[in-house]
């Protein structure tokens, strides 16, 4: 009851024609950004950081949570319709929206990208405000062991997307494991994979590498293929929104999706990323259309990714306001904002700036509200975009690479990464190698890879770490029930099948 | 339909222009010089803020008319070092901003170039670090640390930034002056502040050592005890004692300060000497520091290069004994 | 891989196939050869840094010599894929103009990098309105130039054109501000 009357409070604040007008310029500029791959949402706060000098500080926290949520509806525009995925969260949306748009059907991706941002979005936002203090605990709870355990478990998520054969599926895997081993490793500080060059000690960014793969990669394809006639490109196919049965379809994977989504972003080491990938396999594993998958594009592949990404952008909230935590670099950016409004971001900001807080949570519902209305009617228009002849569209798509890459780092070095990404891309397409491997590769390789050995070293060499912890146990266990149990559900499938099989003959 | 997709993006790109126009309008203070800032890393880290804050307070006191600002991030900056040295060389406006973290990437990364190349101009700001643990740690003193650490090191895993970071740094000092082998220690490494200081609240390291903003909120709020920090005396409205103080004879100041290209004339440089003086001075920038947890520690010119020069030793001297350089 | 493959037994060897386990194998190879290189410190050793790099080696030789035994027992391209020609003029184009804009981005700045780049893949796809496209990418390059440089403070590259540019915007604004 409480917390209601605070958001009463909240929406009172937001609710202010000035208010409301940084909110709507917070998400048309959010999902500006959001379209441009490379330049995020952290980036873009940390760029308008001077307006904190000029405007009152719910104004500008206002202003970065309608850039933070617009970014995330953005990026998974030009994943859908170019096959660019403008932010990490939303790579594995262009694994079936591309698909999807191809076949006729990218109004009705955006569309379930869209309302589906925004239930889960609206959903997640309900969980900053009443569920917070439960989450942040259990996110506490979460050491280097039970993420290592996590990992495992979204490793399973591979097999969602290996393609028509295993093998070709784990080598991309394990290209994806060296692209993302290159650089410093962050626990002893030495260089890896480097060939001494000191551009290449950051690491290959995961963006720059999906963009390479996907879009560089598929340009090169396309001029390749030119005259072969094939992959031709159906602007639209049936109605522009969805369809009934796509609504039956999209909404229990946008629960679904909320669901993974909201409690991994509120986790300190989670990310956007991990929760689209486990989203994405949950999807396959239950989907009734499975052969839609990987062709045409399934709905409900874009749908829980998409719900996932945007609830975890809500759960990066949950440590942030609640403990002063920053766990994503946009999280990070907006505490830096905070200190210079002579706000301390801590445990106590809850309480000494009720006002603050709860006018930024009023004002994400009002930022969801927006953008979902925002988006729909611009679908039409997105979709258009797949109508601009081949040239342009595929040449727009390569100085729209470059802007991203180029843009941030000042670097020749990076573009010659995503032209190389790019060739390998068109190899593997030529080959037959899937490329979503190779990025699921590239984030949870080092990530796994940090918190096992980080586990190993606070426990001081002791293995007993992973399954002695309760969670980290039950973790492990999923993860195995999710690698075996469908070969033991065959097993039993195939063996009722052919005893009912012999049951008539018996009779 | 390009045409519509740019509108599009035209529009929010002029508004935004609009909000942060105050990046680019010229305030034309007479006579007043356009200057450079040169950030070897990524937009929004801490030398960019340095960076950003010092072109507006440099504008607000009237002492530039207008700034632009290069990021070219990457590898502690060292990816940017070799770049401002060769193609800035004997530009006489420009300024790059720097620290001690790009001192240890320096030798860390065993890079081409160092920070005897440029031209001191001034060091501004240093952030002391803290030595907190866990509210329910059995460890109430530095003492009561150290003993354990004597002990056992590798029972005593301590978080932190990343490895041969200002961080590991003081931890590596720390163990050295107490006695304990570098090459025993457990230190666990994070990307981030907040994934350290979520270690130390989910109670799954022993201690943590990070910069001491980063820790100070959780420390009024009772979530973490702050065992020392590492500043050179007491600070007003901290309560806990420094290192000295404790027992552990080391200071430390992850300090940021800036650089001329190498090559400028005596003039050029007296002239940014006396520019970032004044700036430093001003009560804008002191409001500033006192925003961002920054400690004004301003030190120009020749002090300034001899500074630089002892500070590398010693860190040279620690990063070897963690076996980093 | 060129288009050498006639339809042939299952039983024989494909040669692009194979070659592509090759690479594969060579890439283990780096791996291998770069994970020696990297310095381990006797400190840390519980988990040093090459563990995961060699764990990975390991996984891609044992992947690419399956690759290899698979492109002897006739290959995994679908027949559609084997017998679409490759059309190398306009891939050509699209390669060089990614290379063209590589090497212009520094000496050129960007605006003029990416039009370069946006003219030769039209082309290399079939566009022949040079004019009309070279414009067209003009006004893409410098929306996004201005996007960046104007509305957020970041410096992607300027070259003749913005620099002309941005010196014709400050006029405009100091008169008007004036």
């Amino acid at each position: 009851m409480e917390t209601l009357g605070h958001l009463a409070h909240g929406f009172s604040v937001a609710f202010t024609p000035m208010n409301l007008m940084w909110c709507l310029l917070g998400t048309t500029l959010g999902t500006a950004i959001g379209v441009l791959p490379g330049l995020g949402p952290a980036l873009t706060i940390a760029l308008l950081l001077p307006i904190t000098y000029q405007v009152a500080p719910e104004a500008s926290f206002i202003l970065f949570a309608g850039i933070y949520y617009g970014a995330m509806y953005g990026g998974s525009t030009t994943s859908i319709l170019l096959n660019t995925p403008g932010e990490s969260a939303t790579i594995v949306t262009a694994l079936e929206g591309n698909k999807m748009a191809r076949s006729g059907r990218g109004g009705a991706a955006l569309a379930t990208s869209a309302i589906g941002s925004f239930v889960a979005g609206t959903l997640g936002t309900l969980g900053v405000a009443f569920l917070a203090p439960v989450v942040v605990k259990f996110a506490l709870a979460f050491g280097p062991a039970e993420y290592f355990s996590l990992m495992v478990l979204a490793f399973i998520t591979v097999s969602a997307v290996l393609g028509s054969s295993s093998v070709r599926g784990l080598t991309s895997l394990f290209a994806g494991f060296v692209i993302g081993m290159i650089g410093v490793d962050l626990q002893t500080g030495q260089p890896r994979f480097t060939f001494g060059s000191t551009e290449l000690l950051d690491g290959v960014d995961v963006i720059i590498a999906a963009v390479g793969l996907f879009a560089v990669g598929e340009t090169i394809y396309m001029a390749s293929r030119r005259y072969a006639g094939k992959d031709e490109i159906v602007p639209l196919k049936g109605s522009l929104y969805m369809t009934a049965a796509e609504w039956g379809r999209s909404w229990k994977a946008w629960l679904r999706g909320a669901a993974i989504g909201f409690p991994i972003g509120a986790m300190p080491a989670g990310g956007a990323e991990i929760p689209t990938f486990l989203s994405y396999a949950v999807e396959k594993k239950l989907s009734k259309h499975k052969q839609e998958f990987g062709t045409v594009g399934a709905i409900e592949g874009v749908a829980g990714p998409e719900a996932a990404n945007n609830a975890s952008a809500a759960g990066v909230l949950v440590p942030m306001l609640t403990l002063g935590l920053p766990t994503s670099a946009t999280a990070a950016i907006m505490l830096s904002a905070f200190q210079s409004y002579g706000i301390n971001p801590g445990p106590l900001l809850l309480t000494t700036q009720a006002n603050l807080v709860w006018g930024l949570i009023a004002s994400l519902f009002i930022a969801n509200v927006i953008l979902v209305v925002l988006n729909l009617p611009l679908i039409g228009l997105w979709v258009r975009l797949l109508k601009i002849p081949a040239p342009h569209l595929y040449a727009g798509i390569l100085v729209f690479a470059t802007v991203g890459t180029y843009g941030i780092s000042q670097s020749p070095i990076d573009l010659v990464i995503l032209y190389l990404l790019g060739a390998a891309g068109f190899l593997m397409r030529r080959f037959d190698f899937p490329t979503a491997p190779v990025i699921i590769g590239m984030i949870l390789g080092p990530l796994a890879e940090t918190q096992f050995r980080r586990a190993m070293t606070i426990s001081n060499g002791d293995w007993s770490v992973f399954y002695k912890h309760p969670l980290s146990l039950t973790l492990l266990t999923l993860a195995f029930i999710g690698l075996v149990g469908p070969h033991i559900w065959a097993f039993i499938e195939h063996r009722r099948r052919r005893g009912t099989e012999h049951v008539p003959g018996d009779a | 339909m390009l045409n519509r997709r740019r509108f599009l993006m035209s529009t929010a790109a002029a508004s935004a222009a609009g909000l942060a126009g105050l990046h680019h309008t010229p305030a034309f203070a007479e006579g007043a010089p356009q200057i450079q800032i040169f950030v070897p890393a990524a937009p929004g880290g801490g030398w960019d803020q340095t960076g950003r804050t010092m072109d507006q307070v440099l504008r607000s006191e009237k002492l530039i008319s207008g700034s632009q600002i290069t990021n070219v991030g990457g590898a502690g900056g060292t990816v940017g070092l070799p770049q401002f040295i060769s193609q800035w060389n004997g530009k006489g406006n420009s300024l790059m901003v720097g620290g001690m973290v790009m001192v240890g990437a320096i030798i860390a990364n065993k890079a081409a170039n160092n920070l005897t190349q440029v031209t001191p101009i001034a060091r501004l700001t240093g952030e002391f670090e803290a030595l907190v643990v866990p509210a329910e740690s059995p460890f109430k003193t530095a003492a009561d640390f150290v003993a354990a650490l004597k002990a056992d090191p590798t029972k005593v895993p301590v978080a932190g930034g990343s490895a041969g970071g200002s961080d590991h740094i003081l931890f590596g000092l720390i163990a050295k002056t107490v006695g304990v082998p570098a090459a025993n220690l457990s230190y666990v490494p994070f990307a981030g502040g907040g994934e350290a200081l979520s270690a130390l609240l989910g109670n799954q390291v022993a201690a943590g050592i990070s910069g001491f903003g980063e820790f100070s909120e959780q420390v009024k709020a009772g979530a973490l005890r702050l065992l020392a920090i590492s500043a050179d005396k007491r600070q007003d409205g901290i309560d806990a004692p420094t290192l000295k103080e404790a027992g552990i004879d080391v200071e430390l100041f992850n300090w940021r300060g800036v650089f001329a290209p190498p090559g400028v004339s005596d003039a050029d440089k007296a002239a940014m000497i006396t520019m970032v003086e004044a700036m430093a001075k001003s009560d804008a920038w002191a409001t500033e520091c006192k925003n961002r947890n920054w400690t004004s520690i301003l030190l120009t010119g020749d002090d300034y290069a001899k500074f630089v020069a002892e500070d590398s030793a010693r860190i040279e001297a620690i990063l070897k004994d963690l076996g980093l350089a | 891989m060129s288009t050498i493959n006639q339809p042939a037994a299952p039983s024989r060897l494909a040669v692009p196939e194979l070659l592509v386990g090759i690479g594969l194998l060579a890439c283990a190879g780096a791996v291998a050869w770069q994970t020696l290189a990297i310095p381990v410190s006797p400190l840390y050793s519980k988990v040093g840094p090459t563990v995961f790099p060699y764990l990975t080696m390991v996984g891609l030789a044992v992947l690419s010599l399956l690759l290899i035994l698979a492109a002897f027992r006739g290959g995994w391209q679908p027949e559609e894929e084997k017998e679409t020609p490759t059309d190398w003029k306009a891939m050509g184009f699209v390669i060089i103009g990614l290379l063209a804009n590589l090497l212009l981005i520094r000496p050129l700045g960007f605006t003029a990098a990416s039009v370069i780049m946006f003219v030769l893949v039209c082309y290399g796809f079939g566009s022949r309105h040079t004019l009309r496209d070279a414009l067209t990418g003009l006004i893409l390059a410098l929306a996004a130039y201005f996007g960046f440089a104007r509305a957020l403070g970041v410096n992607i590259g300027a070259g003749f054109i913005e620099n002309q540019l941005n010196a014709a915007i400050d006029t405009i604004i100091g008169a008007l501000g004036g």
